[in-house]
């Protein structure tokens, strides 16, 4: 069973990320030199990256079949990420796909949609 | 697999809650087990032999 604390470092983690990553984007709505707008892109990252080590070290307390569901999340996640990603390519091939609707910014939003659709339809086997 | 834990767990009167603190394992763990929707793991199906003083032959039957 997760220990509690590490659960809410890692939410914690979580929304420290989303609020990066909404101030990055508002941020990015200004006028800025190109150098700044990088930095101000990169933003999100590291607290990402600190979101990610503690959802593993979170995952690592876990008992084995609440391990099992995460992994069989994780392949249902990636699953459905390549056949998105795939179609979206073959797509871009055949007609001319608007980069207001389906560039990487708007398309990134799935993967983590999809892991918690994989977590989903995982704890549903086991329950 | 079929298994006779929630017989032997009866026997104690413990919830699946209390099997799941002897084991140190999850509620669902325990309800999944039961149910025959999971497995155990070698290491865990000691833990649950040792538990009930039985080995795990006497618990789980694969049925073959």
């Amino acid at each position: 069973m997760a220990d509690k604390p590490i659960r809410g470092n890692a939410l914690i983690a979580a929304i420290a990320f989303v609020t990066a990553y909404a101030g990055a984007r508002l941020l990015l709505k200004m006028e800025s030199p190109p150098a700044a707008r990088v930095l101000i892109a990169l933003l999100p990252l590291p607290f990402f990256a600190a979101w990610l080590w503690m959802t593993m070290k979170s995952i690592a307390t876990l008992d084995e079949l609440e391990r099992r569901i995460h992994l069989e999340a994780a392949a249902i996640s990636l699953s459905l990420s390549m056949l998105l990603f795939m179609t979206l390519g073959l797509l871009q091939i055949a007609i001319k796909l608007s980069l207001d609707d389906w560039s990487y910014r708007h398309t990134w939003i799935y993967l983590p949609l999809f892991y918690f659709a994989g977590l989903a339809i995982a704890r549903r086997r086991y329950a | 697999m079929k298994n006779r834990l929630r017989v032997l767990r009866a026997e104690r009167n413990w919830s699946q809650a209390d099997l799941a603190d002897h084991l140190n394992v999850s509620r669902q763990t325990v309800n999944s087990i039961e149910t025959e929707k999971y497995d155990p793991s070698l290491p865990l199906a000691f833990r649950i032999a040792r538990l009930f003083e039985k080995s795990i032959e006497e618990i789980f039957d694969t049925g073959e």
